[in-house]
């Protein structure tokens, strides 16, 4: 049986669907907000998930308000290069940023 | 078949010795700086790249995740969320936030037990 791999175009289009689903088409609001980052963790993880591949899952999720501040990211794993992986999608519309990270460790 | 899995009493994830190593790395990173554009992505890598270093140096068998996101203060709004498929009895998050004048910064470790 072939080891299973993290296949970034798989799960950046599963992101993906994720953040148009929850906040597509939605203006910033500050009440919302918390739902909207919930929805798009857990509605990741759970497509994420339902690949039935043997791997663990991190999934973290950033909505920041468009009004001109700078926001930085970074990341740094320590795991094993030959099966582990991770998918960074960006989005934005004219009031939001969204970035989504996916990391996949394998059993 | 049967998974044997052996229960061993030292893989749990120590949240408090960690976020006490992130602290410092940001302490010693951002300490007295002010937000700088130029200076922002240096900052971010170091950080990251110095946590992950302390956490690896515990020796304990546990694969790392750290991520940091600084922003400049403004007054938009943040939010950030995170969900996780593991192993709840051995592995574990920690979330340091900390802040100046200037800036926020948001560092996330994640630790995934290595099943041997």
């Amino acid at each position: 049986c072939p080891p299973a791999s993290f296949l970034v175009d798989e799960v950046s289009s599963i992101i993906k669907e994720a953040i148009e689903g929850a906040i597509g088409g939605n203006a910033y609001q500050h009440s919302k907000v918390n739902q909207w980052t919930t929805s798009v963790v857990e509605q990741t993880l759970s497509q994420l998930t339902r690949l039935g591949k043997p791997f663990k899952y991190i999934v973290t999720c950033v909505i920041m308000q468009k009004n001109g501040a700078g926001l930085h990211t970074a990341s740094s794993c320590f795991w094993d290069n030959s099966s582990d992986g991770t998918c960074t999608v960006r989005w934005e519309n004219k009031t939001m940023y969204c970035i989504v990270s996916a990391f996949g460790l394998a059993l | 078949m049967e998974e044997f899995h052996p229960h061993n009493d030292e893989m749990i994830f120590n949240a408090d010795e960690a976020h006490n190593i992130v602290k410092e790395c940001i302490e010693s990173v951002l300490g007295k700086a002010d937000y700088n554009q130029n200076k922002v992505n240096q900052w971010t890598a170091a950080i990251v790249e110095q946590s992950l270093t302390h956490l690896v140096k515990l020796g304990k068998t546990y694969k790392y995740i750290v991520t940091c996101a600084v922003m400049q203060r403004s007054g938009a709004g943040l939010h950030t969320a995170s969900s996780c498929f593991w192993d709840t009895t051995t592995d574990g998050t920690c979330t340091v936030r900390w802040e100046n004048r200037t800036m926020n910064c948001i560092v996330n470790v994640f630790a995934v037990a290595i099943i041997l």
